[in-house]
């Protein structure tokens, strides 16, 4: 298919396409677009209350302010907007419905009550705080232990004991299974709520074509499309008429995988009031109202043999969903995900779980990088440990007698999921090496009681599911999430190819990468690919950016509407070169005769008859232009995996944790850019450092944030980053087109895990017992004196 | 509030109400969107330009507050279409992906550089510890800026050789 | 996050500002802005006039004579960073200083804007506290000095009345040979401590500690001297057993306050813990003791 001997893009060190504009700071994020003279600015008016009855809204000192041109309530919205409902088709799924403006009651900090429309961003902000709301507060159910029982406050009227999604499986032989084994291992993990604060908050700009009767509308965003119908349908506004754009994303990471009130705001209030309308986000809205993740509860119990193999395992997980269901994905996704990627690298035929959406009077939760993977990672992982320490057996001896052999892949795991090629064994032993495992053992055997300075070490052994194509997302009920990607390849009259994607980049460097894909399997030079995307006027339809699918599915849509056209263009270059088209090869934006490879043409000479542009006639048969856009499903998903080995060091005083050494061997299958990918990886590690050891979003028992600021969300800086050893292995999908696995949300994956595992080996000797994030230094020093106490206590 | 600043080398006036800061008045008034806005409230140094030679936060300080002074913003750090040595140091690390947080880290190294052309690594990230970059985890970042050094020894300023 | 609206005045000397300051209810003091200007931007206050006083060339400079060393209210950290005279003069107020924000906010940030924050976590109020520093204010009725214990009411909360201004402070001298320790345990670089412990004191020729000053930040209302730690340690030699004593009593003699970020059981601890570990570190600092930390260029 690709000739060989030929010059490759693929595997390459390709310096990014992205970067000299952005450097330059010439890169057009949504607030660095020039809007018109006569746009109006939005400002939000919040709740200050996790859960009240709304008796009153006055806007008469809003509306009065010099500058203001309207506030609207919901009771304004509903004349013209539709509630957004989060359609998912699975069993045990209560929807709920969720008006952009709050209607009637609140039901979490920060929902937006009522919205100022302004000449000025500041004068805006001035207005939403003359808005007088007079609320009846109410009893809230803010955590999720607390929320989920008979007596908590409802959420929603009609979701009884507040569960929004419930579901449960167990395999044929589970209950045998279980109740033979010869020992119960059991543990409960408790995650941290945390959020993906993209650097750039989000915000949006709607315009009207007032010739076209139609709307531009620019969004920060990784799905345009989705969002596209999503307006459309809420709006009641024909499709065709709406042109979604998504400038340059300051970061999304599943963040910006939802699509927000605040973009069916803008859009029908542009509409409404014909002016053009901007909304720019800040900080505090930001972690207020874009969606949280990962507060989870895992309950695990293990039946295991003697020499630690599971023979059955049970999870029992209970997740915060947030007072909405957040939409495309909804309050299912972290439920499904955490319950059903947790078998993971292992072989574990008997398995069991029960799993629950509960909803709280909090931000919705949604699709963060590694959505439930990093929690439910760290929940077995931690109990791969805890099975060591039981019997005796070193964790990592554990793991390789519980991994997935190389001869049994493919594999079928109990939930029926095809894991069709992987490196589990080997990734394990080359990261135990790369990080002088055993020697570490030793030494650490070596250490004494008095020590002031703990070490540990920590593991982390995972699959991670990727690039879903169709069949995954329906298996999760997702029906609104298409699957697909696709491509339009178009060689222009100058032989020079534009490549239209059906995604949207937020730093993952597209335009780089799929002209690299398309230049080996079009046979054109990779300066001479144009990629545009994320313009829903020019792109192709597709499910766009997120749960690493960008080198998979858009990827893969590049490859088979490369074939398809590398036909065509054999065919005409055969009949220049008069040979046959077996004979003729596509490399370097060239045709060339295989048996003769000094006669060739180039792609402009083929494409100039193409576009009959020149003397010579199109040969008969064939059709004008070369163009062609292809749709790729990808298979149910890629399986990445990986293994992270992370060694710490804990100030037995202080509790203050510090990374010694990191490690990592992680195989994506084929790699298109390795410098992307290790960028992916880097970035992926220094988040999930991140949720282990210091971010965490905090609510009063009242239900207030604490910490809607970046003083107090505390992110990894980089004094807090350690160096990271990458390594790779290449094991190529053989289900996927191109043999992508995908990259987006290892790091993150193994990261918590690992350095999870490695701070409760290192407290290990002290007897704690670490179970729950972040790991801040008051948690861990806490967990020592306890177990220091219970100790004084028995020898009194 | 009517005042004027020398903004990458050339005088700017900025008229308008006093509370406008600095960040602000670049991106909205005078149409320098390169400087971005992350938080407002001067964590995350995004919005870092350089006054009178030093880094600073843009979102801390009103526009007034730069009157008279010296502002360079990413914008004035290269010429024409050529990247500055500093710029071409992070394309080949791959320092940046989103490249959000990009100008505020360059106009920081531009300035840390400048002064401390020999800065090592413990110094580089204690000074970019006060930028947030959620993208690439900053490696690539101190890389870059270690190698940008040789750009900036003997008074060089970050001009390419 | 937009500043609500307000009026800018740049006087041209402290008895300008003053008048402004008279002349406008809520008027609040700027220079460099870097704690004013995020409480301006969450709208936690709205005063209707900002009086600038970043750019009077009075509140600027240093001054190290015999009976103390003088700092201008504008002195930035990174000023202090760069003086080697200053940081030889007064190695406690250097090394304290270095641990303040960020390089950006460094550049901008000024000794008397920390001050007249008072937050009791900040290290310029814990050396000014740790130090006997006297606080210049400035008035309707001329210049009041101030001790710095006296200073601070509570948490962002200092004597200055609505109408005055902080002008400077007086560190005493630094006597030579002065053994002295800081350390300060923060969650990130540059945050707020959780909590700090700075120690300096002289020592006679049997070896025994005089003038012994304990003080802690991020553990209490205000920044604190820990009188009773001082009165343990004040004419004893130091040794192992009475650091251990003295820092059950620096745990017992703190008050600090649960947040999201520890709780107040760890910071005792920690107090405890850095108390012990500057100890050690000030017994071992080498005679000549006068050194403070490295010069940045």
């Amino acid at each position: 298919m690709i000739a060989q001997g030929h010059p490759r893009s693929i595997g390459k060190h390709v310096p990014r396409r992205e970067d000299p504009y952005l450097l330059r700071g010439e890169g057009r994020f949504l607030d660095d677009i020039a809007e018109p003279k006569d746009t109006l600015f939005l400002s939000f008016a919040m709740s200050p209350h996790a859960h009240a009855r709304i008796l009153a809204i006055r806007t008469d000192a809003a509306s009065a302010l010099p500058g203001v041109v309207a506030v609207y309530t919901a009771e304004d919205m509903a004349r013209f907007v539709k509630p957004i409902r989060t359609v998912i088709e699975i069993q045990g799924y209560r929807a709920s419905s969720r008006m952009v403006l709050a209607q009637d009651e609140v039901r979490f900090v920060g929902e937006h009550v009522a919205v100022v429309v302004a000449e000025d961003p500041y004068i805006a902000q001035d207005a939403a705080e003359l808005i007088e709301v007079d609320y009846e507060p109410l009893p809230a159910a803010v955590r999720l232990e607390e929320a989920d029982s008979e007596s908590a406050p409802l959420v929603h009227e009609d979701i009884p004991r507040n569960v929004m999604f419930e579901a449960a499986f167990a395999s044929p032989d589970f209950q045998a299974a279980f109740e033979s084994a010869e020992m119960i291992v059991s543990e409960t993990f408790r995650t941290g709520r945390v959020a993906g604060v993209p650097l750039e908050p989000r915000g949006c700009l709607a315009l009207l074509d007032h010739v076209a009767d139609s709307l531009l509308f620019y969004t920060s965003t990784q799905i345009p499309h989705l969002a596209r119908t999503a307006l459309s349908e809420i709006l009641d506004f024909p499709e065709p008429r709406i042109r979604v754009v998504t400038p340059e994303v300051g970061g999304g990471f599943g963040t910006k995988a939802q699509f927000y009130t605040e973009e069916v705001v803008t859009a029908a209030l542009a509409l409404n009031l014909r002016r053009p309308i901007k909304w720019v986000q800040d900080r505090r809205e930001e972690l207020l109202t874009s969606i949280h993740a990962r507060d989870h509860i895992y309950r695990l119990e293990a039946a295991i043999d003697g020499e630690g193999r599971i023979k059955a395992l049970r999870t029992d997980l209970t997740t915060n969903a947030g007072a909405y269901s957040s939409y495309p994905f909804g309050c299912t996704l972290e439920a499904t995900g955490g319950a059903r990627m947790i078998v993971g690298p292992y072989d574990i035929r008997n398995y069991a779980f029960h799993t629950r959406a509960i909803a709280t009077h909090t931000c919705p939760s949604g699709a963060y990088r590694g959505v439930a993977q990093p929690s439910c990672f760290m929940a077995i992982e931690g109990l791969m440990d805890r099975i060591g320490r039981k019997l005796g057996i070193d964790p990592a001896t554990v793991r390789q007698r519980n991994l997935i052999r190389s001869e049994q892949l493919p594999y079928t795991n109990v939930l029926g999921v095809r894991y069709d090629t992987g490196s589990y064994e080997e990734c394990l032993r080359r990261a135990l090496e790369r990080v002088d495992y055993w020697n570490f053992r030793k030494r650490q055997a070596e250490a004494r009681d008095d020590d002031e300075v703990l070490r540990g070490i920590g593991i982390c052994c995972f699959t991670e599911v990727a690039g879903a194509g169709s069949g995954g997302w329906r298996v999760r009920g997702l029906t609104k999430v298409p699957g697909f990607d696709s491509a339009s390849i178009k060689v222009e009259p100058t032989g020079k190819v534009t490549l239209l994607v059906s995604q949207a980049a937020a730093g993952q460097g597209h335009l780089t990468t799929f002209a690299q894909v398309l230049a080996d399997y079009l046979g054109v030079k990779v300066e001479d690919v144009f990629v545009s995307e994320g313009d829903t006027a020019t792109a192709p339809y597709g499910t766009n950016t997120f749960a690493s699918r960008g080198a998979v599915a858009a990827g893969g849509a590049v490859i088979k509407a490369a074939q398809s056209l590398r036909q065509k263009i054999a065919r005409i270059a055969a009949f220049l070169l008069d040979v046959d088209v077996e004979r003729v090869e596509l490399t370097e934006s060239k045709a060339i005769d295989k048996e003769n490879p000094e006669k060739s043409v180039d792609f402009r000479q083929v494409a100039q008859i193409a576009y009959s542009m020149t003397s010579v006639a199109l040969p008969q048969g064939e059709s004008f232009g070369l163009e062609v856009v292809e749709m790729y499903d990808p298979p149910l998903a890629t399986w990445p995996n990986a293994v992270h080995a992370v060694v710490v060091a804990v100030d037995r005083r202080t509790a203050k944790v510090s990374i010694e050494k990191y490690v990592v061997v992680h195989d994506s299958g084929r790699l298109i850019n390795p410098m992307i990918v290790d960028g992916q990886i880097h970035g992926g590690i220094v988040q999930g450092i991140g949720e282990a050891l210091m971010e965490q979003i905090v609510y009063d028992e009242d239900g207030q944030m604490l910490n809607a600021n970046l003083l107090d969300y505390l992110m990894p800086m980089a004094l807090d980053v350690p160096q990271i050893d990458i390594s790779h292995i290449e094991t190529p999908s053989i289900d996927a087109l191109g043999g992508f696995k995908g990259v987006g949300e290892g790091g993150v994956i193994g990261a918590v895990p690992a350095v999870t595992n490695a701070v409760a080996d290192a407290l290990a000797r002290t007897g704690a017992n670490i179970n729950r994030l972040p790991l801040r230094p008051s948690y861990l020093l806490r967990e020592m004196r306890r177990r220091q106490l219970a100790v004084d206590g028995d020898r009194k | 509030m009517a005042l004027q600043f020398t903004l990458n080398g050339k005088t700017v006036e900025f008229s308008g109400e006093a509370r406008t800061t600095l960040a602000d008045c670049l991106r909205h008034h005078l149409g320098q969107t390169g400087t971005h806005v992350g938080c407002e409230h001067g964590v995350c140094g995004a919005c870092t330009v350089i006054v009178d030679g030093e880094a600073v936060r843009s979102c801390l300080m009103l526009a007034v507050q730069a009157e008279g002074s010296h502002v360079t913003t990413v914008e004035g750090l290269s010429e024409g279409e050529d990247l500055s040595p500093l710029q071409a140091a992070f394309r080949k690390h791959h320092a940046l992906q989103c490249g959000f947080c990009t100008p505020g880290i360059l106009t920081t190294a531009h300035a840390l550089l400048t002064h401390e052309p020999d800065a090592d690594e413990e110094r580089i990230r204690h000074v970019l510890s006060g930028n947030i970059c959620r993208c690439t985890g900053y490696l690539p970042i101190i890389e870059a800026i270690l190698d940008a050094r040789a750009a900036y020894a003997d008074g060089r300023r970050g001009k390419p050789a | 996050m937009k500043l609500s609206r307000l009026e800018y005045a740049r006087p041209a000397s402290v008895a300008e500002a003053i008048e402004l300051l008279q002349g406008t209810e809520g008027a609040k003091i700027i220079a460099g802005g870097q704690s004013l200007m995020p409480v301006l931007a969450f709208r936690l206050a709205a005063p209707p006039l900002l009086v600038d006083i970043g750019r009077l060339e009075d509140l600027r400079g240093t001054e190290i004579t015999p009976v103390g060393t003088r700092l201008g209210a504008r002195v930035r950290w990174c000023e202090i960073e760069r003086d080697a005279a200053l940081r030889r003069a007064q190695p406690l107020l250097a090394a304290m200083t270095d641990h303040v924000a960020h390089y950006q906010v460094r550049n901008r940030g000024t000794v008397g804007g920390s001050l007249a924050h008072a937050d009791p976590a900040a290290e310029m109020p814990g050396v000014a506290v740790a130090c006997d520093a006297i606080m210049h204010v400035a008035g309707p009725a001329g210049i009041r000095d101030v001790k710095s214990e006296d200073f601070f009411e509570g948490p962002l909360q200092t004597v200055l009345a609505e109408d005055e201004l902080l002008v400077g402070l007086t560190l005493p001298p630094w006597p030579p040979g002065r053994r002295w320790a800081f350390e300060e345990f923060a969650l990130r670089r540059g945050d707020f401590a959780l909590a700090g412990v700075a120690v300096h004191y002289g020592r006679d020729a049997e070896g025994r500690a005089h003038g012994v000053r304990v003080g802690a930040i991020g553990a209490g209302e205000t920044p604190l001297r820990l009188h009773a730690v001082e009165a343990e340690l004040e004419g004893r030699k130091i040794g192992e057993a009475l650091i251990s004593s003295a820092a059950k009593l620096a745990a017992a003699s703190v008050d600090p306050m649960n947040d999201l970020h520890a709780d107040a059981e760890y910071r005792r601890a920690l107090v405890a813990t850095l108390f012990e570990r500057v100890m050690l570190r000030a017994e071992h600092r080498q005679e000549e003791g006068e050194n403070g930390p490295a010069v940045h260029p």
